[in-house]
């Protein structure tokens, strides 16, 4: 297969910036980290990639300090280094940008920036100097930012040029990014790429982990793989295909969302009308959607997170009261009707945070099956538990949804984030639901436990089941979808046929409201 | 500002004499003071003048066992249980029995347990301190019908059991006489600890005994809980708190019959430089230097008396059930005379024969 | 097995530690430990126990309910109060055949605790307020008004000298007879004096009906998923706000049962000696020491029980009666301490056996 290729770019110096040495970390419960090995050459963008919850996370958290490594050693320019908290790290020359931005929203660019660090005169902020600067590394990393301007009132994209300024202001001169483009739209995953090489041309270096490999290929210098807590491969991203990395971090064939026939039928089992929300500040978080849905048909909500995503499934679930609208479920009118009622008329309901609103993490599987159906068979016996009926659902639910787990009474925090997530996926679709939203349901599972949940979204869709499919991953929503809506603060603002939709025109949509520059699959 | 400092330490100077070396009276302090309110004069440190209990003819009840079981809190409160402690010790003392005393847990709820380990250990007098032992002691005096019980305040309707009940109003009366006289502000407080008929018939003497001296002497009446609510005699603070609130309206005299929470009064009025007046025991001689003071009198409840007496009736085979009561005449009730502060003593005096020859009648509500 | 290591640990680590504290007030522990030892099992004392028992059970488990959805009732101390007073009052006024006068009594008492209960319940659910606060709050309320409402409207004339306040007593059809005349069947003979109390079967019933609520019925899966979970159980479609206050009544239905022990049994009336002060906060404990479970309230309940009922015997051989109440706080520490410990291990157990039952996939393929 894949040969490893030493990274051997000319002029580089040989003692590596950040090396990691047979680092080994458990915990209860998720994938740990064992045996890594990772060399990153000073001066590169280094790429570490690989699936959800392969524990490239937990790595970069121990470079950072967050957490610390049961066994290993990590070298910081040759050193050895124990950080015991970020704050070593930074003393080391080592700074990180999360995945979720850590600012402060009412807060200026300029004070953001200088949090914690501010320099002083008399005793006083001495803004003047932080203005100077900010203005200066702007200027030699190519990072312009206007400080005086409220970070609430910025961009993502501008938010994260602002997080990467307040690193590189502590003196940091290895940066760890951790999936930087997660939260971004395609032509901001552009400008960062830029800034990013700049900031590779001013020595700065830089580890960036992704699952995104179009990105990493494009970007990197080194690939390093880390599959299932450790590290499997170094790739040379010159002669690396996506293929060629995809079957490295999975380590079999990737699925396709393939184009199949469609099962779309006349029935509507899901209309909404003019569902409308507002803040408590009466801001519209929700503003005049409309759509329906048939049987045997999947609607995919495309949009960056934060622009109603949240307020519509809490709406449909029945977990939030709309200011006006309407919501049908299969020709009744349930706008008023408690969650409970909705789910024992037939609707499904895959929750984006698995976690927090998904499952009792403390409890047995068997009673993390019942959770959303414990007022149906075969769970209960009027007012009883019919804890027979209920292990022998779930019995059913490991077999046919893969969910691997030694046995149905371990609590549910004992199992991966996959075998979770088919744990959920199982109880909602065995419950054979007329409807269903289905809110990322894949975010954070593997590669096969990813095609495993595709193939039974499209099966219970060939079955009638109308779904709403909510999800961050354009290749999901495009491959699963039968029509596509694009929401943008609120309002549905793109009707798309997901056959013809390219990403380009979706992120147009997605960040602008409108399709302008969005190319010629407009 | 210094010059403040200097006053301040010169007056506390003064103040540190004064206490030592336990004279009459000072010009130092009192002119500070209003001149309308009555302010702690009393000499300190005077020893007790209570005869000791028994005579020499008392029996030998060497060989007899006696037990006794405290109310909540047990000794050192500095009033009842303490009281009740001196009875049974000076019987041992004198009358040779053997005794026992035990207190309960926090909640009381031991209390039935305890006297029935005391009846079946072999004593055979067994002795509840306060009205509280009532219900029990009606069930256990059926189950041990061979042992005589008393109960302190309280009445058992069981042949082996005799209540030993007090003429408070009777007390109460004198030493509101004793407010009355000592007043200068012409209005005097009451601190009732829980508002029990018991507490109300201290309320209805003293106030009798204000009115005997000066009809027109107000009388402040404070209950610190309602009946059911006991926790009233055990709550200093809450004593303290609304005796400062007396003192504060005007009072210069507080009588407290609130148990524990008596010595919070008391704080309250060593703080306001004003009188109180004890409950139950002599409470001058349980007090530091510097609130002796400030206690004009005490209603003497004489508890020891009773439980001496009821020992000594005990030996005598003079216990045959029904209630013993002790008043005036029989020495068991009194006031304290410590501290020197009680204006016309000998009025109380005479008071207190009109009431022993049943010239005055004193009401009980 | 780790369960049980847990609080026999706490027990010998508070064991140690007051023998700590009565050495250094120049005690003998071997003296205290031997009258608890052997005293403190004599059939005198074991009655004792058995009788405490009861009702800390009873509170212990009407805190647990609040606990299994994070509901923190310290409001068990008021709504027993003036429930058993209620039902004290209730049982006095009439009088029925022997098994419905007492149901009468006991289904009076749990709908005040239940009333009681609610209030707080409906403050958290409509307004948000703290239930710890209210609760508190709503203890001294209920003094006040039981207090009130005895002197006012419910009270017994008093006998002349008498000054017990209480309500009339109960007829005898409305009261629970000691056990001793059954137990002397099984050839155990308790003195006339000492008194087993049949209310320990109101504590079994208790016991049997919180296990099936909490872990045989829907309901009981809704207040569990709530308590572990909140925002998961309202996804699961259950009602928050309505889980809260139906949590608070039967907490405080059952806290309403916790006052009624003597009031059935041998005082057959209320008077704040037969319904004693306390009891809510003993509950707290209990349920602490038992984590919630059945039956190791049942286990904390005796055993804090048995802590009290040697009072006694220490008191009456001279020795610091204290001791016991110390012993308890050492406990409840060590014991919530253990818990904690022992709950980390099994996580990591659980873990590592996860991992063994399933390894990763291969490592390098390249």
């Amino acid at each position: 297969m894949l040969p490893s290729a030493e990274p051997r770019a000319p002029g580089r110096a040989e003692v590596p910036a950040v090396e990691l040495r047979h680092i080994v970390k458990r915990f209860p419960g998720v994938v740990a980290n064992r045996d890594v090995n990772l060399a990153v050459q000073r001066g590169s963008i280094h790429a570490v990639i690989g699936e959800n919850g392969a524990g490239k996370s937990t790595l970069m958290k121990m470079l950072y300090g967050m957490q610390r490594p049961d066994s290993g050693t990590i070298l910081v320019d040759g050193a050895e280094v124990s950080f015991r908290s970020p704050n070593d790290a930074i003393a080391a020359g080592v700074g990180m940008v999360h995945q979720h931005f850590m600012l402060a929203d009412n807060l200026t660019v300029l004070e953001n920036v200088i949090l914690g660090r501010e320099p002083r005169r008399f005793g006083m902020i001495d803004r003047s100097a932080a203005r100077r600067r900010i203005a200066e590394l702007g200027a030699t990393y190519g990072l312009p930012v206007a400080p005086d301007a409220l970070v609430e009132d910025l961009g993502v994209g501008q938010r994260q040029r602002v997080e990467i300024l307040k690193v590189l202001y502590r003196g940091a001169r290895i940066l760890i990014l951790d999936e930087p483009t997660a939260v971004l739209v395609p032509q901001e995953v552009d400008e960062l790429f830029a800034n990013l090489s700049e900031l590779k041309r001013e020595g700065i270096t830089i580890i960036f982990i992704s699952h995104k490999l179009d990105e990493v290929l494009a970007l990197a210098d080194d690939i390093t793989v880390i599959r299932a807590g450790t590290t499997v491969a170094t790739a040379d991203p010159r002669t690396a295909t996506t293929r060629d990395l995809a079957e490295l971090m999975v380590g079999s064939e990737l699925p396709t969302p393939e184009t199949r026939d469609s099962t779309v039928t006349t029935d509507v089992q899901v209309r909404v009308n003019g569902l409308t929300c507002r803040s408590a500040h009466g801001r519209p978080l929700l503003d005049d959607v409309s759509f329906t849905i048939h049987r045997g048909e999947i609607v995919g909500i495309a949009g960056v997170e934060g622009n109603g995503q949240t307020e519509l499934i809490e709406a449909l679930m029945g977990l939030r009261d709309p200011d006006a609208g309407t919501i049908e479920l299969g020709g009744v009118d349930v706008t008023r009707w408690s969650t409970r009622r909705r789910r024992e008329a037939g609707l499904g309901y895959v929750p984006e945070d698995r976690q927090r609103h998904g499952l009792l993490l403390d409890a047995p599987l068997w009673e993390n099956e019942m959770l959303g159906h414990q007022s149906q068979p075969p769970n209960v016996k009027g007012p009883w538990i019919d804890g027979g009926g209920a292990r022998q659902r779930t019995e059913e639910i490991v077999e046919r949804f893969d969910v691997r787990t030694p046995n149905i009474d371990v609590t549910a925090n004992a199992l991966s984030g996959g075998n979770q997530q088919k744990l959920i996926i199982g109880r909602e679709l065995m419950a054979e639901p007329q409807a269903m939203v289905a809110a990322h349901p894949t975010r954070g599972v593997d590669v096969g436990a990813q095609a495993a949940i595709w193939d039974q979204l499209r099966a219970a869709r060939s079955t009638g089941l109308a779904t709403l499919l909510v999800s961050a991953d354009l290749q999901e929503l495009i491959g699963l979808s039968d029509a596509l809506l694009v929401v943008f603060e609120g309002r549905v603002v793109a009707r798309l046929d997901p056959s013809t939709a390219t990403p380009q025109q979706l992120g147009s949509y997605m960040t602008r409201g409108d399709a302008r520059d969005a190319g010629p699959a407009a | 500002m210094l010059l403040l400092l200097a006053v301040a330490a010169l007056v506390a100077a003064s103040c540190a004499s004064k206490d030592k070396t336990s004279t009459t009276s000072n010009g130092g302090t009192s002119g500070g003071t209003s001149a309308s309110a009555a302010t702690c004069q009393g000499k300190t440190g005077e020893k007790d003048t209570a005869k000791p209990l028994g005579s020499v003819g008392d029996p030998n009840g060497s060989g007899k066992k006696v037990g006794l079981v405290f109310d909540v809190g047990g000794r050192g409160d500095k009033s009842f249980n303490d009281s009740a402690y001196n009875g049974i010790e000076a019987a041992a003392k004198n009358m040779k029995v053997t005794i026992k005393t035990l207190e309960p847990d926090a909640s009381g709820s031991n209390r039935a347990e305890l006297m029935r380990g005391l009846a079946t250990g072999g004593y055979t007098m067994i002795i509840g301190v306060g009205f509280a032992f009532a219900d029990d002691m009606a069930k256990i005096a059926k189950d041990f019908p061979n042992t005589k019980f008393a109960i302190v305040d309280g009445v058992v309707k069981q042949p082996n059991t005799t209540g030993l009940l007090f003429a408070e109003e009777q007390g109460s009366f004198l030493v509101g006489a004793a407010a009355a006289q000592a007043s200068k502000a012409k209005q005097v407080g009451f601190v009732g600890g829980v508002e029990t008929a018991l507490i109300k018939k201290f309320e209805a003497g003293y106030k009798a005994g204000v009115k005997q001296i000066d009809p027109n002497v107000k009388v402040d009446v404070k209950y610190l809980t309602p009946d059911g609510d006991f926790s009233g005699f055990k709550d200093p603070a809450k004593g303290e708190t609304t005796a400062k609130g007396l003192y504060a309206n005007g009072d210069d005299v507080v009588y407290h019959a609130a148990g524990l929470s008596g010595t919070g009064v008391f704080r309250a009025a060593t703080a306001a430089d004003r009188l109180a007046i004890g409950v139950d025991s002599n409470q001058y001689l349980q007090v530091p230097p510097a609130q002796q003071k400030c206690i004009l009198t005490s209603m003497i409840k004489r508890v020891d008396v009773a439980v001496y007496t009821a020992v000594k009736a005990y030996l005598t085979g003079g216990l045959k059930g029904g209630t013993l009561m002790f008043d005036l005449k029989n020495g068991g009730i009194d006031f304290a005379t410590q501290g020197g502060q009680i204006p016309d003593t000998k009025k109380l005096e005479d008071l207190k024969q009109q009431i022993i020859d049943g010239k005055i009648t004193v009401p009980t509500t | 097995m780790l369960l049980l290591a847990a609080p026999l640990l706490a027990v010998a680590v508070a064991v140690a530690a007051s023998a700590l504290v009565l050495l250094a007030t120049g005690n003998s522990p071997s003296k205290v430990f031997w009258v608890m030892a052997v005293k403190g099992t004599k059939t005198e004392a074991v009655v004792s126990m058995l009788n405490r028992a009861g009702p800390y059970y009873i509170s212990g488990v009407a805190v647990a309910i609040g606990f299994k959805m994070n509901l923190f009732n310290i409001g068990v101390e008021g709504q027993y109060r003036l429930a058993a007073l209620l039902a004290a009052a209730a049982g006095a006024a009439v009088t029925l055949p022997a098994p419905l006068h007492v149901l009468v009594i006991l289904l009076v008492a749990m709908a005040t605790g239940a009333l009681w209960a609610v209030i707080p319940g409906l403050l958290k659910a409509t307004r948000g307020v703290s239930e710890v606060i209210s609760t508190i709050m709503l203890n001294a309320v209920a003094g006040g008004v039981t207090a009130l409402l005895l002197e006012q409207y419910l009270k017994a004339p008093q006998e002349q000298g008498g000054y017990t306040v209480g309500t009339r007593p109960i007829g005898a059809s409305g009261r629970f007879p000691s056990l001793n005349a059954a137990i002397a069947h099984l050839g155990i003979h308790l003195p006339a004096a000492n008194r087993l109390q049949a209310y320990i079967f109101v504590a079994v019933a208790v016991g049997v009906a919180y296990h099936l609520l909490v872990w045989r019925t829907r309901f009981g899966f809704d207040l569990r998923a709530s308590g572990s979970n909140p925002s998961a159980a309202e996804a699961s479609g259950v009602d928050a706000k309505r889980m809260i206050v139906a949590a608070m009544a039967i907490s405080g239905a059952f806290a309403g049962l916790v006052g009624l022990s003597q009031v059935l049994s041998e005082a057959g009336r209320y008077t704040s000696d037969t319904v004693i002060g306390g009891l809510g906060f003993t509950g707290i404990a209990v349920a602490l020491l038992g984590r919630n479970h059945p039956l190791g309230i049942a286990l904390g309940a005796l055993l804090w029980a048995f802590m009290d009922a040697v009072q006694t015997p220490l008191a009456n051989e001279g020795l610091p009666k204290q001791i016991t109440a110390i012993m308890q706080g050492l406990i409840v520490l060590s014991v919530v301490v253990a818990y904690e410990v022992v709950r980390r291990t099994a996580a990591r157990r659980e873990a590592s056996e996860l991992r063994r039952a399933m390894p990763a996939p291969e490592v390098v393929r390249a």
